[in-house]
């Protein structure tokens, strides 16, 4: 132990001095309130949250106490945030952080989020915490301010990335984790050379896909816990895990990992209402989904030019994202002729195709709904379409996508708020974004991983929103996606059901890429009815893990 | 810290300072600050900057604190333990009230002289730190004649009546320790008194510094060299190492009846 009991030097020769030039001093009353304020300020244990006394305005959550003083007092300062989306994990945080700094062991804070949230998340720490959070706006700020917001990707850049490596951090925050999965990006490069003596990973979803996430994740927060790569690699990657290996697996991520349910929450929380929209295509739209499905029966060397699935699931959302598609094609330099008459073929069935349905469909439901409405589309053509589509209507509807400019998401936000029914956004606009002013979720066309519907139905299924969440899924009858919504949103009943226990199942399962393992089904059956029987197979393992685990919950 | 405590305070602070208090009722309080405590507290340098160098008339700000979250009608800065103001006044008190030269304020009957004797008092804040941390508060007197040293001397001082001149018919007894290293043997003294408390903590954080250690060390297992590495154990180093700090709050020399 280091003892460092030799007192301040500069307090010692001030107050010398002071003698000997024979004042000047302070006057009695100054100096007993000097005590006070240090006696209010001592703090005589180790264990117990300080925070909550300096923050009378927060009425945080017992759950979310709970998870701030976990972290402190169990975990040493070093955790992954993983409760599901909507239950307040920048408060848990928000708390935490003031922790430290009351006691003093945290000054210097280096908080990474994506870039559409970090006015949001200065605003909270400096309104709700009084943590005097500074956006990164220009590059003093890094060795000017304490408690810094950045996004990750300002960050890692020069000239901030020498400027960031040269400070003394003794907290890193970053929110959205999942977005550090790959342990091959330049993002996790970065993080894993900041110095992180106090560290907090913020996701709803540490695990997405594979395992691996969930050992890179904990391997930049505490390296070794789960072993090294190889090991890990022998020890739970085979097909054949047995049960103590899950369970040793389980126990050690249960000591870096807090995760709260909803339903554990023991909260009232507003319901969801989950409606299946079906779409029925017009004549023209589904003989341009035939063609193309036909084209699984060309010859390998003609069908390996295209994405069919891509291109399926294209045609259910609007024939604007199929033609960008298809045009890419052409603009190809190797495009042999063959190839090339398809494409025009097709394109021509997509000139003659006379309205969307599916368009039809969500202007009539945005119609009957008063409230705003949020649209989720995967495709950028599908999105510009929309707001061009719904204008010709006379309703107003705002565009919102990742690649936006932090002041410009926000100022979306705000117009959506306050002047517009609809915000159209793609998926990468999905996370970093709160908006529980709104109640209404069209699920325009479906993501297949499953986890991803939950990040959409986040923003606006959390804390603040009063009212009832009403979900509308679209699916397109005797297409890909009817296949997709009866896979994985009704009979698993994904909507309804606690969606915290399929990313742990996906992982026993060993179905880490579930995507690419209904496309593969949906590219390589030779009939509906076999394409039925395998997502059926798929859909009865799930359930019957499904019910294992509900016996024996997982990280909690 | 109550709403109460914390009125009071705020009251007693700026009397302290020479401010006037310009309105006072419950939960709420309305002063003039002294162009010192604007330039204290209003973080306004280049109003004082420009001022300084105008010749013009300062106009020190007035400061309006409530207290009282139910007073909405009043205008002002509402106070609670978490505010920056109050910590902001906390540590303006620190700073202004650093060191002390007081006398004991007796009356000697009969108009014989009496001997005032020299203490040294050091208010010292011991931290005790590792990936947690906890404080513990001490003052301590030290008799400058005869070496004697007194615990909670603090608490002692604030029941006497004390004033800053000397008063009449007393005389001051010249110390024999000298104050500087008066202050060393208060260190020694601090040191002592660690020494006989309990240090399992520091045990402990030192065990979950080593397992943290170890596992690191077989993460990076044939790659010790990496940059990486380096970072790390550096960065569990300031995480766990147990350290025990001493800060001097404020202190001075007091002139007591025996």
């Amino acid at each position: 132990m280091r003892m460092e009991l030799t007192f301040n030097e500069e307090w010692k020769s001030d107050f010398l001095k002071h003698i000997e030039d024979d004042g000047p001093w302070t006057n009695w009353e100054l100096f007993k309130l000097a005590i006070e304020a240090e006696k209010h300020t001592t703090v005589p244990s180790f264990t117990g949250l300080q925070a909550p006394a300096h923050l009378p305005h927060l009425t945080p959550h017992p759950y979310q106490l709970e998870a701030a003083r976990r972290v402190v007092e169990e975990m040493n300062g070093k955790a992954i945030l993983a409760d599901e989306v909507g239950l307040g994990k920048t408060i848990e945080a928000g708390l935490i952080i003031k922790e430290y700094m009351i006691r003093g062991l945290v000054k210097k804070v280096l908080i990474l989020v994506p870039a559409s949230l970090v006015s949001q998340w200065a605003m909270e720490l400096n309104q709700k915490f009084y943590i005097p959070a500074v956006v990164q706006r220009k590059s003093y700020v890094w060795d000017q301010y304490d408690v810094v917001v950045s996004s990750i990707d300002t960050a890692k850049r020069e000239p901030h990335r020498s400027i960031v490596y040269e400070q003394d951090y003794d907290m890193v925050i970053i929110d959205e984790a999942h977005r550090l999965k790959n342990s091959r990006t330049k993002n996790y490069e970065f993080v894993q050379h900041l110095q992180k003596k106090f560290c907090l990973l913020l996701t709803a979803t540490p695990v997405q896909n594979r395992l691996e996430e969930v050992f890179n994740l904990v391997s930049l927060l505490k390296p070794g816990h789960l072993g090294s790569f190889e090991h890990f690699e022998k020890d739970y990657k085979g097909k054949e895990k047995s049960i103590e290996d899950e369970e040793r697996l389980r126990a050690l991520i249960q000591k870096v990992m807090v995760r709260n349910r909803r339903q554990d929450t023991e909260m009232d929380w507003p319901e969801r209402i989950v409606k299946t929209v079906p779409i029925h295509l017009n004549e023209e739209e589904a003989s341009l989904y035939k063609a193309v499905e036909d084209l699984k029966r060309h010859p390998v060397g003609t069908r390996s030019q295209f994405s069919i699935i891509t291109l399926l699931r294209e045609i259910c959302s609007s024939r604007e994202a199929a033609y960008m598609t298809l045009k890419k094609m052409l603009e190809k330099e190797d495009v042999d002729e063959n190839t090339e008459s398809i494409v025009l073929n097709l394109l021509k069935k997509i000139e003659s195709v006379p309205s969307n349905s599916k368009a039809e469909k969500t202007l009539e439901i945005i119609q009957s709904i008063e409230g705003k409405v949020i649209i989720f589309t995967e495709y950028r053509a599908t999105q510009l379409f929309l707001q061009w589509f719904l204008q010709q209507h006379g309703i107003s509807s705002v565009p919102f996508r990742g690649g936006f400019k932090r002041s410009k998401k926000d100022w979306m936000k705000e117009l959506f708020r306050n002047h517009a029914k609809v915000l159209i956004a793609t998926e990468a606009g999905g996370e970093g974004i709160n908006l529980q002013f709104c109640q209404h979720i069209i699920n325009y066309d479906l993501p297949w991983n499953p986890m991803r519907i939950e990040q959409r139905i986040g923003r606006i299924h959390r804390l603040g929103q009063e009212g009832d969440v009403h979900i509308y899924n679209f699916a397109t009858k005797n297409t890909v996606e009817e296949h997709i919504l009866s896979l994985l949103y009704e009979k698993i009943q994904l909507f309804e059901s606690v969606i915290g226990q399929l990313d742990e199942i996906l992982t026993r399962l060993g179905m880490r890429d579930i995507e690419k393992h209904i496309s593969d089904i949906l590219l390589h059956s030779e009939s509906e009815g076999e394409i039925r029987i395998k997502m059926e197979n798929i859909k009865e393992l799930i359930n019957y893990h499904k019910e294992e685990s509900d016996e024996t919950r997982k990280y909690s | 810290m109550k709403q109460e405590n914390i009125h009071n305070y705020l009251r007693s602070y700026f009397l302290a300072n020479e401010c006037p208090i310009l309105q006072e009722k419950q939960g709420v309080l309305a002063v003039q600050l002294t162009v010192d405590l604007d330039k204290e507290l209003m973080n306004r340098p280049f109003y004082w900057h420009y001022l300084e160098k105008t010749g013009g008339t300062p106009n020190p700000m007035t400061l309006t604190l409530v207290t009282n979250q139910d007073e909405e009608m009043v205008q002002g800065e509402f106070v609670h333990f978490g505010a920056p103001r109050l910590h902001q006044i906390f540590s303006s008190t620190k700073k202004l009230a650093s060191f002390i030269r007081l006398y004991e304020n007796i009356q000697p009957s009969s108009h014989q002289n009496a001997p005032l004797h020299p203490w040294l008092c050091l208010n010292i804040k011991i931290s005790y730190q590792c990936d947690l941390k906890k404080d513990r508060f001490i003052s301590l007197g030290l008799h400058l004649v005869s070496g004697a040293v007194v615990d909670d001397f603090h608490d002692q001082l604030s029941e006497k009546n004390l004033t800053p001149k000397i008063p009449d018919y007393t005389f001051t007894i010249s110390p024999i320790i000298k104050p500087a290293s008066g202050i060393s043997r208060l260190e020694k003294i601090v040191e002592m008194l660690i020494s006989k408390e309990d240090h399992s903590w520091s045990e402990e954080a030192k065990r979950r510094w080593a397992a943290d250690q170890l596992l690191l060390d077989q993460f990076y297992e044939d790659n010790l060299e990496a940059e990486s590495y380096a970072v790390e154990k550096e960065a569990l180093r300031k995480q766990y190492e147990p350290v025990i700090t001493a800060e001097v709050i404020n202190g001075g020399i007091f002139y007591l009846s025996p």
